[in-house]
């Protein structure tokens, strides 16, 4: 055994496991995912990618989809950030602290349906406008749930999402040092000046971080817009989901190669956010 | 300590794979019940429990599952019937996933399922085989020269599947806000541009959405027959003009002004029962009395069949190519198709829906018992449905109206 002390074959070997599960299980599903991409009448070939990138559907529903992503992470990190950066001397405080993270005890599917509740046409709030005499009819009310902007899906992910925001922050602040404000002020700093060069630094690599997190995590969803969409345009995943799931199963290898097509923006997003911010970040961790 | 570990998880992966191998043997075995005589197969199925893989959108339908069949089952035969709810192309799904896999017991011993499901279960070698004609109560109730028996929207049947129950398409409507419900295409452009917002129906991709449309279809089409017997919709090019052209038109003033349809029938159903919409739809003649009495739809809810007639639909069940228990789905199959277990699926408090069995071959008793049913008030009557009765479409212009819906309606 004496492989198992080797100190360079080491680290290896524990996390095998890990990466025997990851491999497993992901790898054989990504895997076995691209390869139903490209079969067509049981024969191979890249007629589903070649339809794809004609399809018109499909685009839409891939800028449809960047849009929302978008809009619900820069929202989501902006509100998320400014709770956090303002009310951090609270937050620390445990009873703050839960009255905050109480969204991201909803299952996304239960938050969604919170939403449909809230604002669809003959929701509360629609109900309670047409008593307080704001609209004349319960149709007047604007269409913010099934609506072709997407507000829906916007609302309910900004709503789950930036509880995840604060928590993902917090840390950052507990650690950051707050002599540097100091150092800051007595050089005659303005508080534009104190955020800029004493917090800044330290708090936009995991903001970068967070908002790969939940661009992938949003990209690639299903159950919120499933419920919370409209007929047309669709976001990939269900458009994708229907392919699948359609009666007519030669339509099968475009729901596998529009999720391929998903992955790989996901993962070429990823890279090129880390690889243009590497750099800074080794400094940042050599010391400051 | 680590290497133990590792260890255990090479032992672990071997495992797996060696489960996997020797799972593949023993096929055909399943498919051997087949050959056998009906009383062996009787024996064969006491004690054992059966696995019932159905939609359970419905609480009628999963109440006549599991309190009345599910008792009696147990109580005559000795078999055990579990209900698993669970969508059908999921349950289809599953099969094929397991028959790639090469596994050759599986976990379903009864599906149920029609249309284009059964169409793909049986290109794809998901079912047993020919086991209807095997069912007592099939030989005896049930007349073989009825289409239903035979083909099944276009896809010939060949005993690989039994049928459960008929039901009709209706139009559910509340008569407090409508006082002459639309039953044409013309009336319901009319009512539409007098009452923007109050109708839709639901996305095509939805069983019942694209029933709405056949209907449609029927009507523009002049109740073509070809509609029945081809299966290529080729024809219709030349003619669809009329159909997509409508559905434009009336696009404007339907529930948020056609720029979006409900995904489902149950959303559709939703938006009727808050009073969003006035109109709802669907198969089953009897399915609105039961969401009356639950209050889910309004006390005023009532129910009529469109001037083009309305299409009948037979829906079925069917056994897996892999049942791990062949002989328990077969006897619980035949039970379902007693006159007893039709019956009592006809009452409005449990399902409501029509029977499949021939009426003039029951016994007098239970002819009578079928007479003086109350199916409820919301119901039409017997003569009324099948005056207006109309055959289901094959199943390739289900899709060919899924395809195109999008691009000709909803794009432009």
């Amino acid at each position: 055994m004496k492989l198992l002390r080797n100190k360079k074959v080491r680290p290896y070997l524990h996390i095998a496991p890990a990466f025997l599960m990851i491999a497993g299980l992901l790898g054989y599903g990504v895997i076995n995912g691209i390869l139903e991409s490209l079969q067509m009448d049981l024969s191979w070939s890249n007629e589903a990618y070649r339809f794809l990138f004609v399809e018109s559907t499909f685009w839409t529903s891939l800028w449809y989809t960047f849009y929302i992503t978008l809009i619900s992470t820069l929202i989501a990190l902006m509100i998320g950030f400014g709770i956090t950066h303002f009310l951090f001397p609270y937050l620390v405080k445990d009873r703050w602290k839960a009255i905050i993270w109480v969204p991201m005890l909803f299952p996304h599917f239960a938050a969604g349906y919170l939403i449909v509740l809230l604002f669809s046409d003959s929701g509360w709030i629609s109900g309670l406008s047409y008593k307080a005499g704001f609209i004349s009819g319960l149709e007047e009310f604007p269409n913010l749930v099934n609506d072709s902007m997407g507000i829906g899906i916007i609302l309910t992910y900004v709503w789950k999402e930036i509880p995840f925001v604060v928590l993902m922050l917090l840390p950052v602040y507990v650690q950051m040092d707050s002599r540097l404000k100091d150092v800051v002020r007595t050089l005659g700093g303005k508080k534009r000046n104190e955020f800029l060069t004493a917090q800044w630094p330290f708090l936009w690599p995991t903001i970068i971080e967070i908002a790969i997190i939940l661009f992938a995590f949003i990209f690639a969803a299903f159950e919120v817009p499933y419920l919370l969409g409209v007929t047309f345009p669709q976001m990939t995943p269900v458009l994708a989901f229907e392919w699948f799931f359609e009666g007519n199963w030669e339509q099968r290898p475009l729901a596998f190669a529009a999720m391929v097509v998903v992955t790989l923006i996901i993962i070429s997003f990823t890279i090129l956010i880390y690889s243009t911010t590497q750099k800074y970040r080794h400094r940042l961790m050599r010391g400051s | 300590m680590k290497f133990k570990l590792t260890a255990f998880i090479i032992l672990l992966s071997m495992g797996l794979a060696a489960c996997n191998s020797s799972s593949s043997n023993g096929e055909g075995q399943t498919s051997e019940v087949l050959d056998k005589e009906w009383n062996q197969i009787e024996k064969e199925a006491e004690g054992s429990t059966v696995n019932l893989f159905m939609w359970g959108g419905d609480n009628g339908i999963n109440r006549y599952i599991d309190d009345w069949v599910a008792p009696r089952l147990k109580e005559e035969y000795g078999v055990t019937l579990k209900r698993r709810p669970m969508d059908t192309n999921e349950f289809i799904q599953k099969l094929q996933t397991e028959k790639k896999a090469g596994k050759a017991e599986g976990t379903i011993d009864i599906i149920w399922i029609n249309g284009e499901n059964f169409k793909n279960a049986k290109e794809n070698g998901l079912l047993i085989g020919s086991f209807a004609s095997k069912l007592p109560n099939n030989k005896k109730y049930i007349d073989p020269n009825k289409n239903f028996t035979k083909s099944d929207m276009g896809t010939e049947i060949e005993g690989m599947e039994a049928p459960w129950g008929n039901v009709q398409f209706v139009m559910w409507y509340d008569a407090a806000k409508v006082e002459n419900p639309p039953k044409n295409t013309e009336e319901l452009k009319a009512f539409a541009e007098k009452n923007p917002g109050k109708f839709t129906y639901p996305n095509p991709k939805d069983f019942t959405g694209n029933a709405f449309l056949r209907h449609v279809l029927y009507e523009k089409t002049g109740k073509d027959k070809m509609l029945n017997e081809k299966g290529d919709p080729s024809w219709l090019d030349a003619k669809d003009d009329a159909f997509w052209d409508y559905l434009k038109e009336i696009s404007p003033n339907l529930w948020r002004k056609g720029k979006t349809y409900p995904e489902s029938l149950t959303q559709l159903d939703q938006l009727y029962s808050k009073g969003e919409v006035w109109f709802t739809f669907g198969f089953n003649e009897a399915r609105g009395e039961g969401l009356i009495k639950d209050g889910v739809f309004p006390e005023t809810t009532k129910s009529y069949v469109l001037d083009v007639g309305s299409i009948g639909n037979t829906h079925y069940l069917s056994i897996p190519f892999n049942s791990p228990n062949p002989a328990g789905a077969m006897v619980a199959i035949n039970f379902m198709e007693s006159p007893d277990a039709q019956l009592a699926k006809m009452d409005p408090s449990m399902w409501g829906e029509g029977m499949v069995l021939d009426t003039e071959r029951l016994p007098d008793d239970l002819q009578s018992d079928l007479q003086a049913l109350d199916r409820g008030k919301a119901v039409l009557s017997t003569n009324e449905l099948e005056e207006a009765y109309l055959p289901e479409l094959n199943s390739t212009y289900i899709d060919w109206i899924k395809e195109h819906w999008l691009n000709e309606v909803v794009k432009k």
